[in-house]
């Protein structure tokens, strides 16, 4: 069954769609995070124009996150403080990605620089949880108690002025690192329709110190309030949400986010974490593919 | 813009020539709704009138559909410090966004290469209007035509003229999902010994309907209103699939 799609004016078969849908709200129902760093290259590969790409998939990540929320937030592992601030930096950073968007796109190198900032972020991030997580495996069927990690800077961040407490988090840290983090993540959010819970959610573990049970909650939280404004700055500059794909995505995310939660009950913190160190690097290598090997064909191009 | 020139020009000086084409679409008018997944029009047509005595060459027909007008940017990736990167862009203005081209034979054994360069009949005549670009833009625009036939925008099919009788001709069109809204030229050839005889443009109309076209011009003239929709929307699944699937740990 094929269905025509208004704003991207192609017509798709609404299974496909569907099925991605289904299998990307189940990632981020698992691991907490929106899953857009999958879903915009699928949609892309599957002939969906970038732009709405972009802009659509910000509706699935608010879904999904918002039934994974609702469920996190039944178990109260939600640092509503937390997502605040990081919130606040990140609405900002949602304008600038925006403003670079079409700074990029006139330049015509938004895939190179997209790819340059994704494959080393994504490289880190990736290979530090996928060294920690064996570790902690490995000192488990050892038989030895689960090391703790050490934190990462944990000097200079403890520095930093403008401290406040963070209750849920039993944290008192300065309000300046989670700034930071969400202005810079709400920059990526707007250029490549991720919500980046891929990147907070290892921040927030590795950089905050923040307990591994309300990071999950607290990320959504706040990816839901990038992704919303983000939805509507793309609506008004540059009418690329397709309401009709954003319903068939939605509907598959959401169902998809359900079995992903349920999953992710019966897994260890470490066990989540393989997994999507795993995920973030096998990102991060088709990514690089695509920049080292010869094209297919040389040249590529975009209507208007 | 010249290419109509020489069209217009045809037009007017054809109802000297004894032979006449007279041609006709099967729809004039094809909309798009949500279930529209391609469709086919049929350009069907008929000779009228003897041939010039001075001129009994082969006759032929051949059959145009021009899209919209759409600029074409043309990127080629090079290699710089060991990563392919998009390097040299070349904009072409007025290129057809949809082009088929049917004809009773190939085109080469229709009319000379001059002949059809001066009627821009073919894919290897569509010139576009205005280039930016710091190169040679031919490989961009070679590049371009293949990417398009690979899409099945562009399309050149000898033999997809076929005549039912001797004066009585046919053509089917096909007009694939993709293609650009907005007004498309059906324009009929009729070749007498490598010349163009006579010339017929009718004009066809693509556009959305229904519901599609409303969410269209919602998301266009209320965007942020539409905006708030999606965003509402994607809220109240959310919310609602998390009470279907209670206790999810």
């Amino acid at each position: 069954m094929e269905i025509y799609l208004p704003i991207a004016e192609i017509s798709v078969q609404w299974a496909v769609i569907l099925g991605m849908g289904l299998a990307v709200g189940f990632l981020s129902g698992l691991f907490g995070v929106g899953g857009g760093f999958l879903l915009t290259p699928l949609l892309v590969f599957y002939g969906i124009p970038s732009g709405v790409a972009v802009a659509t998939t910000l509706s699935h990540i608010t879904a999904s996150s918002i039934s994974g929320a609702v469920a996190q937030w039944k178990k109260r592992a939600i640092d509503f403080k937390m997502a605040g601030v990081m919130m606040a930096g990140g609405l900002v950073g949602t304008a600038t990605g925006v403003w670079l968007f079409a700074v990029m796109r006139r330049a015509g190198q938004m895939d190179l620089v997209v790819t340059l900032t994704y494959v080393p972020m994504l490289g880190i991030i990736g290979g530090i949880m996928l060294n920690e997580s064996i570790k902690t495996l490995r000192a488990r069927q050892s038989g030895n108690a689960p090391t703790r990690i050490h934190p990462v800077n944990h000097v200079w961040i403890h520095g930093l002025p403008l401290k406040a407490r963070f209750r849920q988090s039993r944290l008192y840290i300065s309000i300046i690192p989670p700034l930071v983090i969400g202005f810079l993540v709400g920059a990526l959010s707007a250029i490549m329709g991720i919500g980046g819970g891929f990147i907070i959610v290892p921040a927030m573990i590795y950089l905050l110190r923040m307990p591994t049970n309300v990071v999950i909650g607290t990320s959504l939280v706040q990816i839901i309030g990038v992704a919303i404004v983000t939805t509507l700055l793309q609506a008004t500059s540059n009418y690329s949400v397709d309401i009709v794909l954003a319903a068939i995505l939605v509907v598959g995310g959401v169902i998809g986010a359900q079995f992903g939660v349920r999953a992710g009950a019966k897994l260890r913190g470490e066990q989540i974490r393989l997994l999507l160190a795993l995920l973030v690097l096998a990102v991060a290598l088709r990514l690089l593919w695509g920049l080292v090997v010869r094209p297919a064909d040389f040249y590529s191009i975009a209507g208007s | 813009m010249r290419r109509a020139l020489v069209l217009g020009f045809l037009l007017a000086a054809t109802p000297a020539a004894a032979e006449q084409l007279v041609s006709g679409i099967s729809q004039d008018l094809i909309q798009i709704t949500s279930n529209y997944t391609g469709s086919d029009i049929v350009v069907f047509g008929a000779i009228e009138g003897e041939a010039n005595a001075d001129n009994r060459g082969p006759r032929d027909v051949v059959v145009v559909v021009r899209g919209p007008d759409a600029d074409i940017t043309v990127r080629r990736r090079d290699q710089v410090a060991g990563v392919w990167i998009n390097h040299d862009a070349a904009k072409l203005s007025g290129m057809p966004s949809y082009y088929y081209l049917a004809s009773t034979r190939p085109l080469k054994s229709i009319a000379p290469p001059d002949a059809l360069t001066h009627y821009t009949i073919g894919l290897q005549n569509l010139q576009p209007d205005a280039v930016h670009s710091h190169h040679d833009y031919e490989p961009f625009r070679q590049a371009a035509l293949r990417h398009l036939l690979q899409d099945r925008l562009y399309t050149e099919t000898p033999g997809g003229v076929e005549f039912l009788s001797d004066t009585l001709f046919r053509a089917h069109v096909p007009v694939p999902a993709g293609v650009t809204r907005g007004q498309y030229n059906v324009e009929v050839y009729l070749f007498r010994g490598g010349m163009v005889e006579s010339a017929q443009s009718t004009p066809l109309f693509i556009d959305q309907t229904g519901l599609e076209r409303r969410l269209y011009n919602f998301a266009h003239n209320q965007p942020f209103s539409y905006g708030l929709a999606a965003v509402v929307m994607a809220v109240i699944m959310g919310w609602i699939s998390s009470l279907l699937f209670r206790r999810p740990t």
